[in-house]
């Protein structure tokens, strides 16, 4: 059974909200960010350190940590995304509801990084979904993260949340429904038989 | 059925060494830096930004060939210095077209600054370049230029070395 889910919208007024409207929407986006950890390698140590009492990113409105990405703002893809991983990736950021914000923290999340020649690593994350911010750096240190934070919010006070501009920014991927299915069937179990059977 | 040192872990001792702890701490600053208003302090040696002398370079290709991720960019043509005295000859010289260090590639490993014969490229400490497009990452040799500016000086010689 599947159930087509719509894509999460932010209301039929908001495109035509006046200016002081949405900029009150704006500054609400940009200084609650329900940040979603994609810790997938060393990456993610300096982005625990961010959130960390030392540079501590909830200065910024960044909330650590969100109990899953259906209450996730933003998505910090910290490390390498191996093709493997990638459609978890993909699984997760279906899930989170618009508006939703990625950050590319790190050369592997951002291009694949040292292992752009493995025939196993996804040449950066933005071949799945789309970045809104690469942090560059190898891992980079946490006030690169913060840096790219404030970017990220200097970009959400510009924006406008409305169909051009959606579709702007998230190409092809905007108004896709995704099937029911697709977001909440458990892991593919490897096959029980075959293999074992095999080898006894 | 009481055990013996019972009395430490009573409510009341509990409570005075926890106001104990606060009264300690309460007079002194929290650790976290303040980043956006307060640069932070960093070592003179931190792994930032790759900065290109551009005047140095001679496009002998050396630290696009060890960079392990091969995320530079050399484009050069040769250029002929006429002779200059009596009985010299035509020179050739390599002039350099282009040089762009991928930094959404670079692996910050610093063998293209330590195989420079030349000294054309220096680590810098500044981290403040994220970008919203990817194509942004790929630093030109103007924009390679411009993180000259920001390369600390050279640490000082041992005392009596000359």
């Amino acid at each position: 059974m599947t159930t087509s889910l719509p894509m999460p919208k932010v209301g039929p007024m908001q495109a035509a909200a006046p200016k002081p409207m949405r900029l009150v929407l704006n500054w609400g986006r940009r200084y609650s960010l329900w940040v979603f950890n994609f810790g997938l390698a060393c990456c993610a140590i300096e982005f625990i350190a961010t959130s960390m009492a030392r540079h501590d990113f909830i200065r910024l409105g960044v909330i650590p940590f969100a109990p899953g990405p259906r209450q996730a703002d933003l998505m910090v893809v910290s490390g390498t995304v191996t093709d493997k991983m990638a459609p978890a990736v993909r699984r997760l950021y279906d899930q989170m509801p618009e508006p939703k914000y990625v950050i590319s923290f790190g050369a592997c999340s951002n291009s694949g990084g040292p292992y752009w020649d493995s025939y196993c690593v996804t040449k950066g994350v933005d071949q799945i979904i789309p970045v809104d911010v690469y942090v560059p750096g190898c891992p980079p240190r946490p006030e690169a993260l913060l840096q790219g934070i404030l970017k990220l919010q200097e970009k959400i006070a510009a924006e406008q949340v409305r169909g051009a501009s959606l579709r702007e920014r998230l190409g092809s991927a905007v108004g896709r429904s995704s099937v029911a299915a697709q977001v909440s069937r458990p892991l593919v179990q490897p096959p029980s038989d075959g293999l074992q059977d095999n080898a006894e | 059925m009481s055990r013996p040192d019972q009395h430490k872990h009573g409510l009341v001792p509990g409570l005075v060494k926890g106001m104990a702890t606060t009264a300690r701490t309460m007079t002194s600053h929290a650790h976290t830096q303040e980043y956006p208003d307060v640069k932070p302090e960093l070592p003179p040696r931190s792994r930032g930004v790759i900065a290109l002398l551009a005047e140095n370079c001679t496009s002998c290709m050396l630290c696009a060939r060890e960079c392990p991720d091969w995320c530079i960019y050399i484009d050069s043509h040769k250029e002929t210095i006429p002779a200059g005295p009596e009985g010299g000859r035509d020179r050739q010289q390599n002039v350099l077209d282009r040089f762009a260090i991928d930094f959404s590639l670079c692996m910050y490993c610093g063998i293209c600054i330590e195989v420079c014969p030349f000294d054309a490229l220096f680590w810098s400490p500044e981290f403040e370049y994220a970008e919203t497009d990817i194509r942004d990452m790929l630093h030109e040799k103007d924009r390679l230029g411009e993180w000259m500016a920001t390369v600390p000086p050279p640490p000082a010689t041992d005392p009596g070395a000359q």
